[in-house]
């Protein structure tokens, strides 16, 4: 059946895809009564013989649109489908790598990767003789006996892999696969997985993986799929036809890594923000006063402009955490985002250049343009006893961002409310007053 | 309806031990001299050991059906909370008459009240570690169970049991050794004129004690003391390091647990041989079988129809319980409600009293200990073993040196608690004094804070967490004792401290079972109050204001 398929580099387009997902959404109910939705009518079609990367930053519900193509999760609603037909439960044909490896500790290497075809009903003697090939296939003869503790991340994740792959599934279902293993291992082991997947006698016949290095999405992926976050959709889909084996520096790829750069900023650093002020509530960006200050100094250092790519490589930041600095600074006015360059605005040299005990005063003028703090500070303004309480707050934040997970975004209003000794706080009491 | 409940469950014993006819069963002679001491400590074992099998079977069904089934969680947790907390002794003396009643003419209901009260000092602990562990078993494991169709037998053998295997033995060590204070209460329980006594060490001591034969009450102490640390070097220790197999995190902690017993089980040849053996046998279990189809989602009968049934059952049992009671109760006058509210007044204060005397000196001896490593590295197990010492097997000699002094037992039953519960708060300080971060220790010294300072703002807000699980622990254990430590039958006269726990005794002694239930029931509701009102806010304030975690 295989040799019917044309090789990696086809489209899925002609034939029939191998599994979809027609109009799916999921949504959870929030514990403060709303709903937080995670996909958004997601509609994707997973073909033969590609590697597909699902792009994105976090929160866009990548991980949660491999769950529901694997039938671990469910959507609200829509439909997934394998080989053109909807599946009871979970998909028949799918194997699994899970980001934080999910080995059971208590087995040993050659069990854990049993486990699954024991489970599956299979005669001892192919048990042992599938789950022996596997562990070969992966580099992994000779740690047979040995407990996942005594195994370094690298090989743990071989493990990961070999449980995955020892049921010869259609699809290999990656989530985020490298992210806890060091750059070096994480190479050779990326290197690892196309060479199982490039035997096209044998299954995996596709690859589907959750990743959000950019570097990483470029060298293994035909088809990457870029996914917007709150409420995740796709974006866009980038073709990558750069012939295999591939080489990280070769021209080719790092111009496919400068384009994924640009559709990335293009998408998460919008030029033609609304002035905040004028917004209704913005969701409050994951980053905390401190990681702001740390940027503009940064940037301050270098003149008051860098790129900002430059500055994740530099920092060490994951690019979707920067981001999310970046747009906070953006949000206060603190910077501008020309294109990809990031900006040190007036207001933010001002802070910059201040000194440590100034700084919180200035933090507090850009902080009380944002009409949730505004709000706030009127609110403590008028009550009878000075206070108000984090039910109220909560309120605000459910009525004008439903996207938000409630708590995580009062305790990053905190935050910055405490930093611009906007108000005090206690946490026992769950009461905001006016700062001493 | 947790009231209900208490209430309905006082009831429901107090009834069936009305139907105790009296009939006659000889008293259990004990032999004192020491060659019989062996024998019965090997009963005393095997009693614990039966009770300690029933209570592994109750945690696993228990735990399971409450983790498994969303419609029984709301009833079984709230009740295993209830059950955990009131004081079980309340319920012993109806048990005894009840068990003794429904076997007349042998010690078998004597012997099953033993393993029962047992059963509900060792339980309830081990049901929410089990029950707890199933329900956080980690995320990504259940969706590798779910992913490769385990099945729900796989997925109990391979990831849920293997997952609680931790707290499980953790667990099951202390409740061991919380069952030996009701092992000993149960030997020795004599009721006014009757003698309920067993053979074992705890009717040995009391024996020994009644008779005033001092080298008898030592070898009794000294072979219990032996049983306590032969069963942690060759059960306990070997299991605790056994289980840290089933460990989750990879770090290897600095202090491994060791145990010489289970190094050596692990050289030997017949371990290697029973490995292999069990090995085998799971490749037998895996032999071809139909391959597991997709189990439809909705109702069979054993994930459906027999849990509503068993739930059904025992919502019944609960609300005939509750009838009983209610109409045992109401023929309480009351004139004996008031007295019983004043009595529960006094064992309150007794209860209080004996865990801030237990606290004033454990306080600074654990701070002692546990802030100078290399004392505490040796004296740690010793307090271990003191504090699963059975206190009650004490009691005898205790209560014939208070009366030599002349001492009633409205004082002298705070000792008795005492003697049983201060060792909670000393292991807890111990262990949250240890727990202090280097860090934190050197700041102070940088500073310069005096010892006073360096105790208020240091010590005391970094073991507070532990003090509170201390106490909690002390007072549950100073309610039970109450009601063997206000009540003692010494050398055939009873000594009474006027209390709510020797109203029980009293109660149960002269067979007024209206007052029994009502006493029982005051008590445990007061217990479930106080854990409500008290304890949990001070649980609340240690984890919010006094956690060295977050």
């Amino acid at each position: 059946m295989a040799a019917e398929f044309p090789g990696p580099a086809a489209r899925p387009n002609g034939a029939e895809p191998l599994c979809e997902a027609r109009d799916v959404s999921v949504s959870f109910p929030q514990p403060s009564g709303g709903v937080r939705e995670v996909l958004a009518h997601v509609s994707f079609a997973v073909g033969a013989e590609e590697v597909i990367a699902l792009l994105g930053p976090s929160g866009c519900g990548k991980s949660t649109l491999l769950r529901v193509l694997s039938g671990l999760a469910k959507p609200t609603s829509g439909e997934v489908l394998y080989r053109g037909a909807p599946f009871e439960g979970l998909n028949p044909g799918v194997g699994f790598v899970f980001q934080s490896f999910a080995l059971f500790p208590w087995m040993t290497v050659e069990e854990n990767v049993e486990a699954p075809l024991v489970a599956a009903g299979k005669p001892p003697d192919e048990v042992r003789a599938r789950a022996e090939r596997v562990i070969r296939l992966v580099g992994l003869a000779g740690s047979e006996g040995a407990y996942p503790r005594e195994l370094s991340g690298g090989m743990k994740q071989r493990v990961g892999m070999a449980r995955a792959l020892s049921l010869e599934p259609e699809l290999l279902f990656m989530d985020e696969p490298f992210s806890q293993v060091d750059a070096l291992t994480a190479e050779g082991l990326r290197a690892e997985v196309l060479d199982i997947w490039s035997e096209k006698e044998r299954n995996p016949r596709t690859i589907v993986l959750v990743s959000h290095d950019i570097a990483e999405v470029a060298y293994m992926a035909d088809r990457i799929v870029v996914l917007d976050a709150n409420p995740g959709r796709i974006r866009t889909e980038i073709r990558n036809d750069l012939p295999r084996p591939r080489v990280y520096r070769s021209p080719g790829l790092l111009a496919m890594v400068e384009r994924l750069h640009e559709v990335i900023t293009g998408m998460e650093m919008p030029d033609a923000a609304p002035p905040a002020a004028a917004a209704s509530f913005e969701p409050i960006p994951d980053a905390t006063p401190g990681e702001v200050i740390g940027l503009l100094e940064y940037l301050d250092a270098r003149g008051g402009r860098e790129d900002v790519f430059r500055i994740a490589e530099e920092t060490g930041h994951a690019f979707d955490k920067l981001i999310s600095v970046v747009n906070a600074a953006e949000m206060l006015d603190l910077v501008d985002t020309p294109k990809r360059t990031v900006l040190l605005d007036a207001p933010g040299r001002r802070l910059v250049r201040a000194g440590p005990a100034e700084r919180p005063a200035i933090w507090r003028d850009q902080v009380l343009r944002l009409r949730l703090f505004r709000q706030i500070a009127e609110a403590l303004d008028r009550s009878e006893r000075h206070r108000v309480s984090r039910e109220f707050v909560l309120e605000l934040i459910a009525m004008a961002m439903p996207q938000e997970d409630y708590d995580t975004a009062f305790a990053r209003f905190v935050a910055w409310g405490r930093y611009g000794n906007l108000f005090a706080y206690d946490d026992a009491a769950e009461l905001l007053t006016p700062p001493e | 309806m947790l009231v209900l409940a208490i209430v309905g469950i006082a009831a429901g014993v107090a009834g069936l031990a009305r139907q105790w006819s009296g009939a006659y069963r000889p008293a259990v002679e004990i032999d004192l001299s020491f060659s019989a001491l062996p024998r019965y400590a090997l009963l005393s074992l095997s009693r614990g050991v039966a009770a300690y099998a029933l209570s592994l079977a109750f945690t696993l069904g228990y735990g399971y059906w409450a983790a498994k089934d969303r419609a029984a969680e709301r009833v079984l947790v709230p009740l295993l909370d209830v059950l955990q907390s009131i004081p079980v002794l309340g319920f012993m003396p109806g048990v005894v008459l009840a068990l003794v009643a429904a076997f007349p003419r042998s010690n078998v209901g004597l012997e099953l009240a033993a393993i029962v009260m047992i059963f509900t000092g060792q339980a309830w602990n081990m049901t929410f570690s089990y029950y707890h562990s199933l329900r956080t078993v980690p995320h990504d494991l259940a969706e590798v169970g779910r992913l490769y169709r385990f099945g729900r037998l796989r997925q109990l053998a391979w990831i849920e049991l293997p997952f609680s295997v931790i707290g499980l033995v953790w667990n099951s060590m202390m409740s061991m050794a919380g069952g030996w204070f009701f092992l000993m209460v149960s030997e020795a329980f004599v009721l006014g004129t009757h003698d309920f006594r067993l053979p074992g060490l705890g009717s040995y001591m009391s024996v020994a004690a009644a008779r005033g034969d001092r080298g008898a009450m030592a070898a009794s102490v000294v072979a219990m003391a032996a049983l306590i640390v032969l069963l942690d070097q060759l059960i306990w220790r070997p299991a605790v390091v056994w289980s840290q197999r089933f460990r989750l995190d990879d770090a290897g902690r600095a202090d491994e647990a060791s145990s010489w017993v289970y190094d050596a089980l692990r050289r030997s040849r017949l371990v290697a041989w029973l490995e292999a053996a069990r090995r085998r046998a799971t490749d037998r279990a895996a032999r071809p079988r139909r391959a597991p189809r997709p189990r439809p989602a909705d109702g069979s009968w054993t994930t459906r129809v027999f849990p509503a049934l068993l739930l059904t059952v025992l919502a019944g049992l609960l609300a005939w319980a509750a009838i009983a009671s209610a109409a045992l109760i109401r023929g309480v006058p009351a004139a004996e409600w008031r007295s019983i509210l004043i009595d529960a007044g006094l064992t309150l204060a007794r209860v209080l009293a004996a865990v801030a005397l237990g606290t004033l000196w454990t306080l600074p001896a654990g701070l002692a200990i546990g802030l100078n490593p290399r004392v505490s590295r040796v004296l740690q197990p010793i307090v271990q073993v003191l504090a699963s010492f059975p206190a009650p097997m004490l009691f005898p000699a205790v209560v014939a040196a208070l009366h030599a002094l002349g001492i009633g037992l409205g004082l002298g039953s705070v000792l008795l608690m005492l003697l049983g519960t201060q060792w909670y708060v000393l292991f807890n300080v111990v262990a949250g004094a240890t727990a202090i971060p280097a860090d934190l220790r050197e700041a102070s010294a940088l500073f310069r804070l005096s010892r006073w300072q360096r105790f208020r703002s240091l010590y005391l807000p970094a073991v507070f967490p532990h003090l509170v699980t201390g106490w909690v622990t002390a007072a549950g254990g100073a309610w039970n004792a109450s009601i063997v430590a206000e009540y003692v039958t010494f050398r055939g006269e009873t000594l009474v401290g006027r209390g709510l726990g020797s109203r029980i005794s009293e109660a149960a002694a002269q067979g007024r079972f209206g007052v029994l239930a009502a006493s029982v029931a005051v008590m445990a509701a007061l217990v479930v109050a106080f854990n409500r009102l008290v304890w949990r806010r001070f649980h609340a304030l240690a984890e919010t204001r006094f956690s060295l975690v977050r």
